[in-house]
């Protein structure tokens, strides 16, 4: 849901012509073209297995869309990721804590490493680009340190048949976290005034300043959101895999990166802040591992895979560019 | 009689909504120091940009040395002699002074590289000519104020302008500063340069400049004047005029009304002091003074943006530290329109509806923290239809309207804060004259319902048809207090009176 | 430079750092400067000055480059490809290869000068395709085939302990240091980062000047690949998977300023040495060296924070 109200009929017409109807759309045409090109594809196995690792991208891509919003970088969300993994990990296997006790506790980590983000950026004035490159080392090295990167396999069984669960044969509950979530967001950023506030500081942070938004507070709230969406998206590769493995998000949490662009740009949040669309964030998502499910069931090999998620982001970002020009020209407004 | 190094004439230029400029001209002769005078929003900043090529006139001509030219953009004014020191430095930091003086004609192949000497030997000579002892090597952010903007007019020379343009020069000089910034500008006239100098500073104007052209509301007040013959009365008139008719409304004695705003002996962390100003419910203060008085930033003060250093800041009579703008608005209902509505006044991507909401979104979320849409337009819909904005819906992106209905939306934020203290700054910049006039009213207004409003304003009949009583600020201090009469001139020659008070 | 300025030259702390450092570590290993050491430590830092130089210059221009490391890997298997699979002379490939790294730094330039978007979305983009043209080519599996010349130059030393990796890396030095401040290139590159518009206005092409930037930023990539090829021994699809922040760490540590137009060649070149240190002194201490990175990363943190605050100095009250 786009935060900006649509009020008239007009909108509806707008509303065709949007990035999120065109996502859709192409959900829809590359599902048909899939599923009738590939024997695997339409298999209920097929799409439990695609809508687990949607799910996750999804969340993902919201953990790096709290930050874009306020025109700044995250790239630590997979570092955060691990760590929060890691400390669930730690949690539930040396203490035998419950589940009830251990997920929250993995969420606030991840949103106490975002809250450190979030107090460097704002304190320093420096980007949060070069800030969130060196915490995402420290984050992940101390992490590896105290875990001595070794894994934690012996978790309780209810998050790994959490993720085993399929509803109808083929929906994973995961993605009704996902969604969950996703409501929860658009939500906050609808319903909420920190949302709005939110989204003022990070369309034209001088101007929310001298209306009364407390700007640098904003910020810090964003960063915790993102941390401990990242958490959330982390147990959720838990529920998926049955273990917390410090390389889960790869070599200094760096796997997470493309797909936490990706959706949110595909989505239509601009990375200069103050826009959001949550609902595009996911479609985005779901967009992308669609493709590169349908990409693998053509055996295109997994290895020049990201190759083609690179191009996509490529074409996602220039072809918003031109219909930005075009609505820009065609006067959206009126 | 000789050719005008510059001829501007019948040049017409309009903005969606604004006509900026009218029928304008001037004529810069060589050998002569050319003033441009006018108060903000007469067109002077649309003049410059387009004797600069960043715009390009709608209708009119220029011509250079008697050559037709049309600029296609900034290089090309550049490349065809018009040298301008605007009044954002245009020099690379870490570089040289050297290096930035000769930054267009740094050549040098693969093998050989950059010939600094040479480089330098160049910069050396430009400087000589304005008999400027600058060291060529120093970096340029080693440099005061002064001197970049003595590297800046050393590299237009290189440039072999024609014309030299100067945008406020002395804006950020000290006196002394600006007498050897005039001698060098006296060196460059003897020597029949052409200088077109862009001043609020009258006095300095008066000194230094041969001639004078004023603009008023778009249109010329008068074009090539003599300086000789003028006195300081005169430029004023002709810069201020009479194209307003104060109403006659009875002045208002407010002695038995509670003070609401009040600053005593305040210093600030910007350099103000010994602030003491006051402003009771339902009076208008009006704040004048001209550019880079420190008005603005007195506002922001209060606002608790920047430091109050030294004194006591009172609301509703009770001494206060604000801490943060926040607090300020939330707590003790002191409200700022700005005066750069685009930057900091509006958030210009966002909608009507979200922009004038923006204060009173915490106030309005209901159990839960949570707040609809609907609250917030129940809340400002009245307002927004009460100032007549005029646009399709709330939903409307604000940058898409008008200058003038933008205003509007940047006051009716406060309007729905309910603030009691209101800080206008420069409201009417920009704005169409139908806008203005509702603008004046609206804070007339807002004054009778109780509020306490500081206007800050350098529009002098703007002032003196609004004020109750008059600040009037110079250089970060207060230099007079006068009670309005509302009779026009001798308000005006009172006020100018207070401002001059303090030059050197 | 006279004396009472120079703490304040960027290389002033890193040259203290490094010098402080070694006399602590060879306290603790008095082996640390012994001449195998210092071929170690040599080799070490060659490859990483040039990468470092890589990232450097696109800091110089006020962006950042984040393909770097993908670039690298993709010229150091087309490297080692080319030499196995279809026999090239090393020379050969290695043309091929540090041509392609040009090429494909120009098309990064190209992108991001023409359209506008951010240089950090078109190179995470890049990132993503040459890592997985990389990874495609190989399918994760390294070219064993690389000769023995290559392998020695990678590891044999020249004089003494200097290895003959160390003759690229101080041309690479040397050249950067006349090309930025000597060269017209190498100048309207500080001066877009210094200030764009004001460089735009004294005529500098900022399109061309993004372009040759990149261009140099993809080849030195190349370079770095190809010579760790050489120090490795086997053409690695995995190379370049941690140059992000070490990229990063030795120009800041240098005493660059992120924002672009200052940068130091000497500071970033100490700041690969540092680098070198710790990782070495890791080693010695038993810690895993993997650690580094926490290092650099607390490093990264603790200069921008001081480099800032000069900043903000230099700038502040200045109109």
């Amino acid at each position: 849901m786009t935060a900006s109200i649509q009020r008239a009929p007009a909108a509806l017409v707008r509303s065709a012509l949007s990035n999120e109807f065109g996502l859709v759309a192409l959900i829809a045409v590359f599902a048909a073209w899939f599923a009738l090109a590939t024997p695997g594809f339409a298999s209920p196995f097929n799409l439990f297995t695609l809508g687990r690792i949607a799910a996750i991208d999804v969340m993902i891509g919201f953990s790096m869309m709290v930050v874009i919003v306020t025109g700044g970088l995250n790239l630590s969300v997979g570092a955060i990721g691990a760590c929060s993994a890691m400390f669930f990990g730690w949690l539930s296997q040396r203490f035998g804590l419950p589940l009830v006790f251990t997920i929250p506790a993995a969420l606030a980590m991840g949103a106490a490493l975002g809250a450190v983000n979030g107090q460097l950026i704002v304190r320093s004035g420096l980007h949060s680009f070069i800030i969130t490159l060196a915490t995402m080392s420290v984050f992940f090295g101390v992490m590896v340190f105290v875990t001595r990167a070794e894994a934690f396999r012996a978790l309780p069984p209810a998050i790994l048949a959490f993720g085993r669960l399929r509803y109808f044969g083929y929906v994973s509950p995961l993605l009704l976290v996902s969604a969950g979530v996703g409501l929860a967001l658009a939500a906050l950023y609808r319903l909420t005034p920190l949302g709005r506030e939110m989204l003022a500081a990070g369309a034209n942070a001088a101007a929310a300043e001298l209306s009364g938004v407390r700007v640098g507070r904003v910020f810090v709230r964003c960063h915790m959101l993102s941390g401990a969406l990242a958490g959330v998206a982390a147990l959720m590769a838990i529920a998926r895999t049955g273990a917390a493995i410090p390389s889960m998000a790869g070599d200094l949490g760096q796997d997470w990166l493309l797909p936490a662009f990706l959706g949110p740009v595909l989505g239509g949040t601009l990375l200069s802040g103050g826009r959001v669309s949550v609902l595009g964030a996911f479609l985005g998502s779901a967009l992308v591992s669609e493709l590169t499910n349908g990409l693998l069931q053509f055996r295109v090999g997994e290895f020049w895979l990201q190759t083609y998620l690179g191009l996509m982001l490529l074409a996602a970002v220039l072809l918003d560019l031109m219909r930005r020009k075009l609505v820009a020209r065609f006067g959206a407004s009126r | 009689m000789t050719t005008p190094t510059l001829e501007v004439s019948g040049v017409y230029k309009s903005f969606p909504g604004v006509k900026a400029l009218a029928d304008v001209g001037l004529v810069l002769r060589p050998g002569a120091v050319h003033a441009l005078l006018g108060e903000n929003g007469a067109g002077k900043s649309t003049l410059i940009k387009i004797v600069t090529g960043v715009y390009q006139p709608d209708a009119g001509e220029l011509q250079l040395e008697g050559r037709a030219v049309r600029f296609s953009g900034p290089r090309a004014a550049i490349a065809a002699g018009i040298g301008a020191v605007h009044q954002e430095r245009n020099l690379i930091p870490r570089f040289s002074v050297g290096e930035n003086i000769g930054l267009e004609r740094l050549g040098g192949g693969w093998l050989k590289g950059v010939d600094y000497a040479a480089l330098h030997a160049d910069a050396r000579k430009w400087l000589d000519v304005l008999e400027l002892d600058i060291d060529t090597r120093l970096p340029v952010s080693e440099l005061n104020v002064a001197r970049r903007q003595l590297v800046e007019i050393a590299k237009a020379l290189s440039l072999r302008s024609r014309v030299l343009l100067l945008d406020e020069p002395t804006a950020s000089l000290t006196p002394q500063e600006a007498q050897v910034l005039f001698r060098v500008l006296r060196k460059l006239r003897s020597e029949g340069a052409s200088l077109l100098l862009v001043s609020h500073k009258l006095e300095e104007v008066q000194e230094i400049c041969d001639e004078v052209t004023v603009l008023r509301d778009g249109r010329n007040a008068c074009a090539n004047q003599p300086m000789a013959g003028l006195v300081r009365q005169d430029l004023v008139r002709l810069m201020i005029g009479r194209n307003e008719i104060i109403p006659s409304v009875s002045p208002r004695t407010r002695e038995d009304a509670p003070t609401l705003l009040e600053l005593r002996g305040v210093s600030t962390a910007l350099g103000h002091a010994k602030i003491d100003l006051s402003v009771r419910k339902g009076e208008i203060v009006g704040l004048y003074g001209l550019v880079g008085a420190g008005r603005t930033e007195l506002a922001k003060c209060v606002l608790g943006l920047h430091r109050i250093t030294a004194g006591e800041l009172l609301v509703e009579g009770e001494p206060r530290r604000i801490g943060s703008v926040a607090e300020a608005i939330h707590r003790h209902g002191i409200g700022y329109v700005s005066e750069d509505r685009k930057q900091e006044g509006l958030i210009l991507a966002h909608s009507v509806l979200d922009n004038a909401g923006i204060t009173v979104w915490r106030k309005l979320s209901g159990r839960l923290g949570l707040l609809r849409d609907g609250a917030v337009r129940a809340r400002v819909g009245p307002i927004i239809s009460e100032l007549e904005v005029r646009t399709p819906s709330l939903a409307q992106t604000v940058g898409n309207l008008s200058g003038g209905n933008q205003q509007k939306v940047s006051v009716a934020k406060w309007l729905a804060a309910g603030v009691k203290i209101l800080m206008v700054d420069e409201p009417t910049v920009g704005v169409d004259v139908k806008t203005k006039a509702y603008i004046h009213e609206l804070l007339r207004r807002l004054a009778q319902d109780g509020a306490a409003i500081l206007l800050i304003s350098s529009d002098m009949p703007e002032m003196i048809a609004l004020a109750d009583r008059i600040v009037v600020m110079d250089g970060y201090r207060i230099t007079g207090e006068l009670a309005n009469s509302r009779v026009y001139d001798p308000m005006s020659e009172a006020i100018m009176a207070c401002i001059h008070r303090t030059a050197a | 430079m006279k004396l009472a300025a120079l703490p304040r030259a960027d290389w002033f702390g890193p040259l203290a750092i490094v010098i402080l450092a070694s006399i602590v570590i060879t306290a603790f290993d008095p082996s640390f400067l012994s001449p195998f050491n210092i071929q170690i430590l040599l080799l070490a830092a060659s490859v990483n000055v040039v990468v470092a130089m890589s990232q450097m210059i696109i800091i110089a221009i006020g962006q950042m480059n984040l393909a770097i490391g993908a670039i690298g890997g993709f010229a150091a298997i087309t490297f080692a490809g080319l030499m196995q699979v279809w026999s090239f002379p090393p020379p050969l490939a290695a043309v091929c290869a540090l041509g392609l790294g040009a090429a494909a730094g120009l098309f990064n330039g190209a992108l991001i000068a023409r359209t506008g978007v951010s240089a950090f979305v078109i190179t995470l983009a890049s990132l993503s395709i040459f890592k997985g043209a990389d990874l495609g080519i190989t399918r994760a599996q390294p070219f064993y085939g690389v000769p023995a010349s290559v392998k020695a130059f990678g590891n044999a030393t020249m004089i003494g302990p200097i290895p003959w990796l160390a003759l690229p890396a101080a041309v690479v030095v040397i050249g950067m240091w006349r090309l930025l401040y000597r060269q017209k290139v190498g100048r309207f590159i500080l001066a877009v980062g210094g200030n764009s518009s004001a460089a735009e206005l004294s005529g500098v092409s900022i399109e061309r000047t993004t372009l040759w930037a990149h261009g140099l930023s993809g080849f030195l990539a190349a370079l770095a690949g190809i010579m760790l090829v050489g120090r490795l021994q086997l053409g690695q699809p995995s190379i370049g998977d941690d140059w992000l922040i070490l990229s990063f760490a030795a120009p800041v540590i240098g005493g660059a300023a992120l924002a672009g137009g200052h940068v130091s060649v000497f500071g970033t070149l100490l700041g690969v040495v540092i680098v070198a240190m710790i990782t070495q002194a890791l080693v010695i201490f038993r810690i895993d060296p993997f650690f580094v990175q926490v290092v650099l990363g607390l490093l990264i943190l603790w200069t921008v924070g001081v480099n800032r605050l000069r900043e903000v100095r230099l700038s502040g009250g200045r109109a």
